[in-house]
């Protein structure tokens, strides 16, 4: 395994030579994309295998043998193969080392999150991925979008989530079956198809995101876009995108009440008592004891 | 980009491989985390904040999944009593 990485690493630094060989900086990457971004995409690709098999060692199994300090060489070899890449896609960038690390935490946080056997202790990884998606945000100059983020995840779902999951546990707690009900939480569902299919549609989607020719990184053009973020996103939002806006807010009215018509217990009431009662008193008069 | 596309597969196989109902929209959510950040890097690439409009509006759409999933998930609870979607297998169109 440390030799794969190894190799991998002396990979890209081989390619790293032949870049700054060819005397092109990151923004000459669009110019000539031949061995770089091929260099680039098989990265991905390792990357992509490499978290494969991790996460398909993770996923809880019926009988689960300890295979942690399997799992987390595989963890720890495709952190290092993804911070190669990163390091050599954000390479100038200011702020990447703060960058890397938060993808870091929020990419773990997402795995054990799917890993983890207790829909509890999801959620819990649920946030770490959120923060560092949300402080992700921020360092990319989107304030308003990562506290809204932060506002609208870690208040409001997932408050909604940690609700559900009380709810829809409590019965078994107490009961016999305790260790009967929580099964299919210890046993995931044809691992091995799921975490190719889920691997290879990540691996195809940085493929292409690595081989298109994207506008290069302008700092100061991030910067403008930085610069009274909130004020500019909301005058965008109410001029441009009013339409849109408008139907955003009758989206969520429909699917509050959607909700509601949905997860409402259907308590079964009688059509003759109801009627028998005087017009106006029903539901008032509580029945004489 | 990259962290965006892996958070997203992250999410697909957690939604394909789990088999509590709940954790699979918990996965669904992952899924839109990659989605936002990628709107929000390629709105840093061309400069302009569409992305990030695009991205409230991905926010607002996570909030209704949410909603709307948790409330058939907490129906099929009281159907069923279990939250395996394995119990589901024998349902018929």
């Amino acid at each position: 395994m440390k030799s794969r990485g190894r190799t991998r690493g002396s990979l890209d630094i081989e390619s790293d030579a032949h870049r700054r060989a060819a005397g092109g900086r990151r923004a000459d990457r669009t110019a000539e994309p031949t061995a770089l971004t091929d260099t680039l995409v098989y990265l991905a690709y390792a990357v992509a295998a490499a978290g494969a098999a991790g996460v398909y060692l993770g996923l809880p199994r019926e009988s689960k043998p300890d295979r942690r300090g399997l799992l987390v060489i595989m963890a720890a070899v495709s952190a290092g193969v993804f911070c190669l890449v990163m390091h050599r896609i954000m390479g100038d960038a200011a702020n990447h080392v703060a960058f890397v690390v938060l993808s870091l935490f929020a990419i773990g946080g997402a795995a054990r999150m799917i890993t983890h056997p207790k829909p509890v202790y999801s959620a819990v990884y649920f946030i770490i991925v959120i923060l560092s998606t949300a402080a992700m945000l921020v360092l990319a100059g989107a304030e308003f979008l990562g506290l809204v983020l932060v506002a609208v995840y870690a208040g409001a779902i997932l408050v909604t989530y940690a609700f559900v999951i009380m709810l829809s546990q409590q019965s078994t707690m107490h009961s016999d079956h305790f260790r009967n009900a929580l099964d299919y939480d210890r046993s995931s569902r044809e691992p091995a198809w799921t975490v190719i299919a889920g691997f290879v549609l990540s691996a195809t989607i940085a493929g292409m995101i690595v081989q298109r020719s994207w506008p290069s990184f302008d700092a100061a053009r991030a910067a403008k876009t930085a610069e009274h973020n909130t004020l500019r996103l909301g005058e965008l939002l109410m001029t441009d995108m009013a339409v849109s806006v408008e139907l955003a807010a009758v989206l969520l009215l429909v699917a509050m009440v959607g909700a509601i018509a949905i997860a409402r217990k259907r308590i079964p009431h009688d059509e003759t008592f109801e009627t028998r009662r005087p017009l106006g008193e029903s539901g008032r008069t509580a029945p004489p004891y | 980009m990259l962290v965006g596309a892996l958070i997203f597969g992250l999410g697909v196989i957690g939604f394909l491989a789990r088999r509590n109902m709940i954790v699979m929209f918990l996965s669904t959510e992952i899924m839109f985390q990659g989605v936002l950040v990628n709107l929000v890097g390629m709105g840093l690439l061309h400069g302009n904040l569409q992305g990030q409009a695009m991205g409230l509006f991905v926010l607002v759409i996570a909030a209704v999944e949410a909603g709307l999933g948790l409330a058939i998930v907490v129906m099929m609870y009281r159907r069923r009593g279990t939250l395996d979607a394995e119990s589901w297998r024998t349902m018929r169109g």
